[in-house]
């Protein structure tokens, strides 16, 4: 008795309708969500931030940690306007740059100039932001290898940010050389 | 007075439908396109869908309005999770599954399905039922004033004919669950359409 109401009602349950048009057009919210979170500017953003965040932490930190240590010896760290244009990179006076490090960063470098025109305006300003980040970190390291050659934590600190600075270039250029290391210096 | 289609214009016809067939693209480079950031492939996806997401969401809950929400968020949860598909099952299943989890969630976020099962018992025919004919208005209807989870069972499994194993893996529950609420689903409709009148 019960299997045979039971067949009887899926039979018909299986005659109902499974597909039933919307009363109106869902498309152009569904549009408009989606272009409101279109995945390109939102992937670039926090990458960059977190970098940029992270460089100033170690920057602000160790800057702190170097002006404790050598309070007895005035310091003057210049603060330079960044500019766009790339200079040449340095590691403070006494020490200079494996030539495999620079070979990849000006290849990356001009790499990086041809696919900046590829990029968004806010793409663009989201790099050009965090590289003018970087490379001021950059100079104010440099500025105080000057005055202590020697100190391993601020040559830590610099390698780390030209290291950012190659990553930042690298994934906008989509370069996959691989990154320097310690011993390229 | 009926309209009747000559043999040319039968012809016209299948020739258009077979056209559109051809020139419409294979699903899964829509599915690659729209991974890639098109929006008009992915809108194509939707056209060709939001029938069947819409079709589920409104026996899910039995409410135009709530029906409509579920089916635009669950397109753009698809959008969203685009890059987790690796298509090991249809895409229409894929986004049946999210179909079903945007429902449930919005179910356990507010606290507005009892008012829906009050509101949908005062209301004939219900909105589910617009879509069917005849007798099956009764059936749809009785769907409708089922519990919850008898009726998220029953119309997985009598209507969309999914598996218990299905339907349970879509509902997050045991199969035993799945099983025992459409027993009861059944004997609640049973119940309902005999007071109507109607034999089941």
């Amino acid at each position: 008795m019960n299997e045979e109401r039971d067949d009887k009602l899926t039979a018909a349950a299986r005659k109902l309708a499974t597909h039933v048009q919307p009363q109106r057009d869902l498309w152009p919210d569904i549009e408009l969500a989606i272009t409101e979170t279109a995945p390109r500017r939102s992937r670039w953003t926090p990458m960059f931030a977190q970098a940029a965040a992270v460089v100033l932490l170690i920057g602000a930190s160790s800057g702190l940690t170097y002006l404790a240590v050598k309070d007895d010896r005035p310091v003057v760290i210049s603060q330079p306007a960044p500019e766009y244009a790339f200079e040449r990179a340095a590691f403070g006076s006494t020490y200079t740059l494996g030539s495999d490090y620079l070979d990849t960063r000006a290849e990356m470098v001009a790499q990086f100039e041809r696919e900046l025109d590829h990029l968004s305006p806010g793409e663009r300003q989201d790099v050009e932001q965090s590289l003018e980040v970087i490379r001021g970190a950059i100079n104010d390291i440099n500025t105080a290898l000057e005055q202590d050659p020697d100190n391993t934590l601020l040559q830590d600190l610099l390698m780390k940010t030209y290291h950012e600075e190659l990553n930042v270039m690298r994934k906008v250029g989509g370069v996959t050389q691989s990154v320097m290391s310690r011993s390229d210096i | 007075m009926a309209a009747v289609l000559t043999a040319e214009t039968s012809d016209n016809i299948r020739s258009m439908v077979s056209r559109t067939a051809t020139a419409m693209p294979d699903e899964s480079a829509l599915i690659a396109r729209a991974r890639g950031g098109d929006t008009r492939a992915f809108e194509a996806l939707y056209r060709e869908h939001v029938d069947r997401v819409y079709g589920l969401c409104l026996r899910m809950t039995g409410n135009v309005s709530e029906a409509e929400d579920c089916a635009q968020e669950a397109f753009i949860q698809a959008w969203n999770k685009l890059s987790k598909f690796r298509g090991d099952s249809a895409f229409g299943t894929w986004m049946h599954r999210i179909a079903v989890n945007t429902v449930l969630g919005r179910i356990r976020k507010s606290k507005r399905e009892q008012d829906r099962i009050q509101v949908v018992a005062e209301a004939t025919p219900s909105p589910a039922s617009i879509a069917d004919n005849g007798e099956l208005r009764d059936l749809s209807d009785a769907i409708d004033r089922l519990p919850e989870g008898a009726r998220h069972v029953f119309v997985l499994s009598a209507v969309y004919g999914y598996s218990h194993e299905e339907s349970s893996d879509m509902l997050g529950i045991a199969v035993g669950t799945s099983k025992a609420q459409l027993h009861r689903a059944r004997r609640l409709l049973a119940q309902q359409l005999k007071e109507q009148g109607f034999e089941a």
